[in-house]
């Protein structure tokens, strides 16, 4: 591998120039994008974050472990104690909150909230269609609130 | 903005600060953009994606411990959304082809390895920071230098006020200062690693 910046002047100089001028301009909208995105800053010191460790569209299955078949696309969510389990088809989000309590869980785009449903006392709960783009679940129990990464679902 | 260090920047952005969050945008879109234009994705796969890091971004500023570690987790996470996308096999149906931003996003992705195209992305990435962090006077030749067309040292000359002669010689001396400003750091310390962990440059490094 060739040592990294170039020693020699002339093809640095010409790294610097794609660097400087070849990227092009970022569209518009990524940039309103982007600055948009911190309106969903929280302060809320409840508020837990869910990571997402698995997604059955682009990681490999756990050994061992048989999903349900077809088309059903699954996630899940940990964030400390709390995992949230997701199955996402056409008909919409089907999903389970452990350790299971009552509450409500909303599901959210970038511009606000699009559903929202009640979690029964053994976690389930089901969510219409998620629309294209980011989507983050936020639920809410007795015990603790936490939202998932931002993901697209579809 | 440009003089306002990374570090500053999300310091403040993780404190509420509009405007820093704004300064990081205007500083890492080029990064997040680059990395979504080398996976030849529709645009509006690429616009979720963008939207998708930054949201993530939001959650994560208040965790970035250097500057470094932003461009790579910026990278990272772009890149992994963007493999999850192409996944996802969603809209098949090509964009319009009259729009000229979808020729530019689809750019083949072809031959260069995604490993490459992220490694480009992140070097080039350091070579803007680096670029930012150099004196003004630097920065005026270099931008000169490197312009399309580029600029005769005549022209720059006279631009710049100083001497045909003198061009040369602060240009090394600019680039010096690029190739070791802290931007570049984590590369160089990768390259030397690599160089004294592969046979073939293993023994090119000894032979020095």
């Amino acid at each position: 591998m060739e040592p990294w910046p170039p020693d020699d002047d002339h093809a640095l100089t010409a790294e610097l120039g794609a660097a400087l001028w070849a990227v092009g301009p970022v569209p518009e909208e990524f940039l309103a994008a982007a600055r948009a995105a911190f309106t969903w800053r929280t302060v809320d010191t409840e508020l837990a974050l869910a990571e997402l460790t698995f997604d059955s569209a682009c990681d490999a299955e756990p050994a061992g472990l048989t999903r349900s078949a077809g088309s059903a696309r699954t996630l899940s969510f940990r964030g400390g104690p709390v995992v949230l389990e997701i199955e996402v088809t056409d008909a919409g989000i089907v999903g389970q909150l452990s350790p299971p309590h009552g509450g409500r869980v909303s599901a959210q785009t970038a511009s606000g909230s699009y559903d929202e449903a009640v979690v029964d006392t053994v976690g389930f709960f089901s969510l219409g269609p998620p629309p294209p783009g980011p989507v983050r679940l936020r639920a809410q129990t007795d015990e603790y609130v936490v939202a998932t990464a931002w993901v697209s679902l579809r | 903005m440009t003089d306002r260090s990374t570090t500053s920047l999300v310091a403040a952005a993780a404190d509420g600060d509009e405007s820093a969050w704004a300064g990081l945008v205007h500083r890492y879109t080029p990064l997040v953009y680059s990395v979504i234009r080398s996976y030849g994705l529709s645009r509006a796969d690429a616009a979720d994606i963008n939207q998708t890091v930054w949201l993530r971004l939001v959650e994560h500023v208040g965790r970035v411990r250097s500057p470094q570690a932003l461009a790579t987790w910026l990278a990272t996470t772009t890149r992994r959304e963007c493999y999850r996308l192409s996944r996802l096999g969603r809209r098949t149906q090509p964009f319009d082809p009259h729009d000229d931003a979808y020729h530019g996003l689809s750019r083949a992705a072809d031959a260069t390895a995604p490993d490459e195209e992220l490694l480009r992305a992140e070097r080039q990435q350091a070579l803007r920071e680096g670029f930012a962090q150099l004196p003004p006077r630097c920065q005026e030749l270099l931008s000169l230098l490197t312009a399309d067309p580029p600029a005769s040292y005549r022209e720059i000359a006279e631009r710049l006020g100083v001497p045909v002669g003198s061009i040369g010689p602060t240009q090394a001396r600019c680039l010096h200062r690029l190739r070791n400003c802290p931007a570049l750091a984590p590369f160089l310390a990768a390259s030397a690693t690599q160089a004294n962990g592969g046979e073939r440059d293993g023994a090119v490094a000894a032979g020095r």
